[in-house]
């Protein structure tokens, strides 16, 4: 135990003594700090703690539709795109060469000529690497727990979540990185590898999201397409998906099935957090009183987006990938004479 | 063979690609003592300490450390060990990488935090311990790696050129620190190319070459065969005692006003004989020395002075070694 302490405990100074991490660190407090800042009033939005005020009718201060807007700034926009692509980039950047320095000559030796076996160095020095976005995500959510405290008067402990998920689809892509450090030792090869992976599995994400859309929320919503023309009719009824769609997206969500589900596992925090004991992903519970019938269709169409994958689907599967990779890393790193 | 802290046979190590660093190792270590392993480069020194500790796995070895197999893990916590060009984190400082070693070794917290500030008082880093190594020198450098090869109170320390790029004061302090260690009781296993220095310290030594051991044993052991007497005459002996002397075995070389007799061997009876008959024919006798190889001398016999792959095993000494007197 004191080894594996030893490892964290220098895993965090490795990242503290990082420019990178406390630039990051900085940005992250500073976005937080603005999520912060954005409060309700009986007319509508305050925003900068109160510089700015945005006139609003129906989000307004104790309105669900104010609890719900707080929480969908932070669940579809924060987490997705700062702490989940921005940040997650700064994180491979700085850790990246976490393996590469360490599994050169002179360095390596000294630690595995102690007694502790290879796979605990390994694994417990690859999951020092992930204190990265472990440490930034804690401070965000710790900002915008105190935030939904003063703004929405809740203490939203579901907001945590959003720390283990993040890390965990950091520790995807990381693991390819891992992977690529141990073959080559090359920290340049590693993080390109490690985001051209990304790229990859995000485009199959993409595709398959829009696929998605395209085959069974736009008939579920009235809407068709018509592919020769390209215009678009909306009707009152529920339309029936197309056969060939329905094979062509089968297709893609096959594909992705090894494949690490970083956006999915990112969103899975809409499922995580709840508004007035409704997760984010249930539209049609957010929706005004007495909805048309189209909106109603629309939300639960969303809804049935937002759910198409079970959790035991992404987790299980992006697990699936990441021991696989960090099998192989392992498997590799033991072996290896330095 | 309770003196014997290493003991391997038949070690082989075949790197993939086809290079062969090892080719049947068998070697004995005594304990409490420094164990010079010599060789030039690239011939499986290196190689051979990184498969008993464990970094390097053997294509076949068979052996004991410390009486237990060669690649046992809980053993290797009574080892220390300096690697060639070891690299420590530029972001800790001194105190903090004995700390961090002693952490991986299993040592508590605490008693981590004694051992380092004992250690760097014995490297004679203790006002340095506070800054980071990335403001050391290579010396600095050094006895920090050093310090954190004894941070888990071993029993066997291997240092892997661990003179490499010190500079002469440091060297000389580097000898006084493993004298210190071996008064410690500790074996020192020392992998490097400063035969010099190695001379000065070791107990015995193994000579490497082309992954296999050419010669080992202890330095009198080693030099013993080319233990010898020799004297300088001044003026040419009569040809009458120059046929004498020949016929019991005295080598002679004649030099212009003066000769140069050797008595192969280690006992000083033979050459008494020789020093009365020279002496009856009223020679001046002006030097009488008992000399030994150096263990450059013993060094460039075993392995060749062609360099890697220049091995000449058994070649007999040079005409004119370099001599030096034995202490």
């Amino acid at each position: 135990m004191r080894q594996v302490f030893t490892i964290l405990w220098d895993s965090y100074r490795l990242l503290a003594a990082k420019k990178l991490f406390w630039i990051a660190l900085f940005l992250t407090v500073l976005i937080a700090l603005m999520y912060a800042s954005v409060g309700f009033t009986p007319e509508g939005i305050s925003m900068l703690f109160g510089a700015y005020e945005i006139k609003n009718d129906i989000i307004v201060e104790g309105s669900m539709f104010a609890d719900y807007f707080y929480m969908m700034i932070f669940t579809d926009y924060l987490v997705p795109w700062w702490l989940g692509l921005f940040a997650l980039v700064l994180a491979l950047i700085s850790v990246c060469p976490v393996f590469p320095d360490f599994l050169k000559t002179g360095s390596i030796d000294i630690a595995i000529s102690k007694p502790m076996s290879r796979v605990t160095l390994f694994l417990v020095k690859y999951l020092g690497s992930l204190f990265f976005v472990g440490i930034q995500v804690l401070v965000f959510c710790v900002i915008v727990f105190i935030a939904h405290k003063v703004r929405l008067d809740v203490w939203n402990f579901e907001i945590f979540w959003a720390v283990l998920l993040l890390t965990f689809v950091f520790s995807l892509i990381y693991s390819v990185a891992v992977l690529v450090a141990v073959l080559t030792k090359s920290t340049l090869f590693s993080l390109l590898v490690a985001l051209l992976a990304w790229a990859v599995t995000l485009s199959m994400q993409w595709t398959e999201s829009l696929m998605y859309k395209a085959t069974y929320v736009l008939p579920a919503a009235g809407i068709s397409i018509d592919v020769e023309t390209g215009g678009t009719n909306i009707s009152n009824q529920k339309l029936d998906a197309n056969a060939d769609m329905e094979r062509f997206y089968d297709i893609v969500k096959k594909v992705c099935i090894p494949l690490p589900k970083t956006r999915d596992a990112t969103y899975l925090l809409k499922k995580k957090v709840s508004v007035r004991g409704k997760d984010m992903t249930m539209m049609s519970a957010f929706l005004e009183d007495q909805p048309s019938a189209g909106e109603l269709r629309e939300a639960k169409a969303m809804e049935a987006y937002d759910n198409r994958h079970s959790i035991a689907y992404i987790v299980g599967s992006s697990l699936g990938f990441e021991v696989f990779i960090l099998g192989i890393a392992c498997w590799v790193f033991v072996r290896k004479d330095f | 063979m309770s003196d014997v802290v290493i003991a391997i046979a038949d070690t082989s190590k075949k790197y993939r690609g086809g290079v062969e660093a090892l080719r049947g190792v068998s070697l004995q270590v005594p304990s409490g003592g420094i164990f010079g392993l010599l060789g030039p480069n690239g011939a499986g020194k290196s190689t051979l300490v990184k498969i008993l500790t464990s970094i390097v796995r053997p294509t076949h070895c068979v052996g004991t450390m410390l009486g237990a197999p060669i690649g046992h893990k809980p053993t290797l916590a009574r080892i220390g060990y300096l690697p060639e060009h070891a690299r420590f984190p530029e972001y800790l400082k001194g105190g903090e990488v004995i700390r961090y070693v002693a952490g991986l070794a299993g040592i508590s917290h605490a008693d981590a935090g004694k051992k380092a500030d004992q250690l760097l008082e014995m490297v004679g880093m203790q006002d340095w311990g506070k800054h980071k190594m990335g403001t050391y020198s290579k010396g600095m450098k050094q006895r920090i790696g050093l310090a954190q090869a004894l941070v888990n109170d071993p029993e066997i320390v291997f240092l892997d050129e661990p003179t490499d790029g010190v500079d002469p004061q440091g060297r000389l302090e580097m000898r006084h620190l493993l004298q210190r260690m071996r008064d410690e009781g500790r074996t020192v296993f020392i992998n490097s190319h400063l035969l010099g220095e190695l001379e000065m310290i070791c107990d015995s030594v193994a000579i490497m070459d082309k992954g296999e051991i050419v010669e080992q044993g202890s330095i009198a052991q080693l030099t013993e065969k080319s233990r010898r007497y020799e004297l300088t005459t001044r003026g040419p002996i009569s040809e009458g005692l120059l046929g004498r002397l020949e016929e019991q075995g005295v080598k002679i070389r004649r030099g212009a006003g003066q000769d140069l007799m050797s008595v192969y061997g280690s006992d000083p009876k033979p050459i008494q004989p020789i020093l009365d008959a020279l002496r009856g024919e009223s020679v001046t006798i002006v030097e009488l020395r008992e000399l030994r190889q150096s263990l450059e001398e013993l060094f460039m016999e075993s392995v060749g002075n062609g360099g890697v792959g220049g091995s000449q095993k058994g070649a007999t000494p040079p005409e004119l070694p370099r001599r030096e007197a034995l202490k």
